[in-house]
């Protein structure tokens, strides 16, 4: 199969259900802060960029993602005998942490991946950039002094 | 499948597909057919948005993901009119004599790699930025590194009409940036050589290659119909880029076994190490990359450049996540940035390879020596960031998120190896060189000097995969030159080759 007819095969299945999609959102509420509070046009938009990014991917990478979500989900009930989302968030943090710096380098791999992805769906959004203090201009020169 | 015939066929239009394109376009003149064959598309105008997931998944393979084997570095090489020449800074150095003299390739002399980039220099407008283009992050950069006696040159850049879009590593949006795409392949199209978009090579056959042409739902539309193609040509000329070139090569069938295809792939591993102002300073406008410090390249094996990017990448380079990241992220306009670039040996085992659908993996190991340079390059940076009046720094080697101006006497300590993890830092490349080495010996290159795989009279290698070893520098230029020495080496031998 060429890599343009596998990516078409995978555009036609949805990237996470309903529940991973949620599971993602509260996972990503600790990686960047801003991601609780955003309302429903933010939400969507991050939805759609995250999703896209996932349905590109080979669906290999894709499995690895669903696995990985599952793993974030309940590991943390071997320490705190809670799944992730119902740690305090103090302990969602240090669980992610962990996994930042885990001894296995596909946990450490894995965890980058998804930072990637959270930051991706924050971070290229437009409407996100004034809060950032980014204000792009295809005529940079004329803003460059005072 | 639609059978086409040409002389010469050149599979890319990067640095080195579209400089043969147009060494080539002499041969129209004579009669001869040529055509280039490029993956990718050629956009128009008006979808050079400088929006950054859009125009990484226009340009870039992969949208600028690709990672090897171990995911521990992500890949950025580019698929379009121009390829790789789309999506650079317009950087463009020669490569020094103590390179060549490093490479020791039998038949490669300074003089000739000087004479042919000089002409490049000069065809793709190539020159110094004017000091009043040159924004707070370039200038603070250059001044920190006089003022700790570092050694510090300004850029030659290949621009013309620049306005600062500051998105050069997105396709430049005001036409402005002198890649392949705008100087080489307009040149040799006009003087009639066919270029051909969207047409993915798939393997190359005993003077002939397999193509698919798809139209990707952006861009012109390819001058040839979708479908499958088997094209037929007396030379091939290989210019897809360290990544492809040899994984086109091991997907084909050669007469002759190369033992060194896909080897001693090397890539300027590079950080992004972000200081943080009290005050706004410009930084996203202007021209990104006007100055490098080559001062500890042979002490140490590092490069610093300055380089100013887009917020997902931004984040993405910063280690860590939470309040800390969210904090440095929301003052993007107070950043001061510095890409560092270590200079990685070329090693028979990072190599290319291909899976069993065909598509290239990478596999690159670092070295002690490539971790060493890259945990020294960030206490270097931190002490031009320091230098130049940053209040707190970060490095993804520090001991904690932020390292603070006070804390500057004791970089050594705070920046150090045992904090950094593959895996847990970004570490990216976007220099991608050798896989089809250049050398006198099959047994440990794949291409003599002139770029001719060896013991295949017909085909040729034109890009950075020809690299025996690290450029030490910004490369296009050096690959322009060499694209050159194949393209004048084709000329040579077309009428030799059976039609």
């Amino acid at each position: 199969m060429t890599i343009a007819r596998r990516r078409r095969s995978n555009a036609r299945v949805p990237p996470l259900n309903a529940a991973q999609w949620e599971f993602l959102s509260c996972v990503a509420a600790r990686i960047v802060p801003a991601v609780a509070s955003f309302d429903e046009p933010a939400t969507a938009r991050f939805r759609a960029i995250v999703g896209k990014a996932i349905a590109d991917r080979p669906a290999s990478v894709r499995r690895q993602l669903a696995l990985f979500l599952g793993v974030i989900r309940w590991l943390p009930a071997v320490r705190w005998a809670r799944r992730f989302d119902r740690l305090a968030p103090e302990h969602r943090d240090a669980f992610l942490r962990f996994l930042m710096r885990a001894p296995l380098a596909k946990v450490r791999n894995g965890f980058w991946g998804l930072r990637a992805l959270v930051f991706m769906g924050v971070y290229a959004r437009p409407e996100a950039w004034p809060e950032i203090g980014y204000a792009p201009s295809f005529k940079g020169n004329e803003r460059l002094h005072g | 499948m639609v059978e086409r015939s040409f002389d010469v066929v050149v599979v890319g239009s990067g640095a080195g597909g579209g400089t043969v394109a147009k060494e080539l376009a002499p041969l129209c003149r004579q009669g001869l057919r040529v055509a280039v064959l490029e993956w990718g598309p050629k956009l128009r105008e008006s979808e050079f948005t400088g929006r950054e997931i859009e125009m990484a998944d226009r340009l870039y393979f992969d949208g600028g993901g690709v990672l090897t084997r171990d995911g521990a570095m992500t890949l950025a090489f580019a698929r379009a009119y121009g390829g790789s020449t789309m999506v650079y800074t317009g950087t463009s150095l020669p490569l020094p004599e103590a390179v060549v003299r490093r490479w020791n390739v039998p038949g490669i002399e300074f003089d000739d790699i000087s004479r042919r980039s000089a002409k490049y220099l000069a065809e793709n407008n190539v020159h110094l930025l004017e000091d009043e283009r040159i924004n707070d992050n370039n200038r603070l950069f250059a001044a920190a590194c006089r003022r700790l006696g570092f050694r510090v040159e300004q850029f030659p850049v290949n621009v013309k009409g620049c306005r600062g879009a500051g998105v050069c590593n997105l396709g430049c949006p005001n036409a402005a940036k002198q890649g392949t795409n705008r100087v080489q392949l307009p040149a040799a199209e006009a003087a009639g050589v066919e270029v051909v978009t969207n047409c993915r090579v798939e393997r190359i056959g005993e003077r002939e290659c397999f193509a698919t042409v798809a139209n990707p739902g952006f861009g012109e539309l390819s001058r040839w119909e979708p479908g499958e193609y088997r094209i037929r040509a007396r030379a091939i000329v290989v210019a897809a880029g360290a990544v492809n070139s040899p994984a086109l090569l091991l997907r084909s069938r050669l007469p002759l076994r190369l033992p060194a295809l896909g080897r001693y792939f090397t890539a300027h591993p590079a950080l992004i190490l972000v200081g943080e102002h009290d005050r706004p300073i410009s930084n996203f406008h202007g021209h990104p990359k006007s100055y490098y410090c080559d001062h500890f390249a042979a002490s140490h094996g590092f490069l610093l450049e300055t380089c100013m990017y887009f917020p997902f990448v931004t984040a993405k380079n910063l280690i860590g996540f939470g309040a800390e990241h969210a904090e440095l992220m929301r003052r993007m306009d107070r950043m001061q940035m510095i890409l560092v670039l270590a200079t990685d040996p070329a090693l028979p085992d990072n190599r290319v390879t291909v899976g069993r659908d065909g598509a290239p993996i990478v596999s690159y190991r670092f070295t002690d020596g490539v971790l060493d340079a890259l945990v020294a390059s960030q206490r270097a940076a931190a002490r031009i960031f320091f230098a130049a009046g940053c209040t707190r720094v970060h490095a993804p080697a520090g001991a904690s998120f932020f390292i603070g101006a006070d804390q500057a006497g004791r970089l050594d300590e705070l920046i150090a190896r045992r904090h950094f993890r593959l895996g847990t830092v970004s570490i990216s490349s976007a220099h991608l060189m050798g896989g089809c080495r250049m050398g006198s010996d099959p047994a440990t290159s794949v291409t003599d000097a002139w770029g001719k795989v060896h013991g295949v009279p017909w085909l040729f290698v034109a890009d950075a995969s020809l690299f025996p070893a690290a450029a030490e520098i910004n490369p296009y230029v050096t690959i322009m030159a060499l694209a050159d020495r194949a393209a004048e080496r084709v000329r040579a031998r077309i009428a030799e080759l059976p039609a």
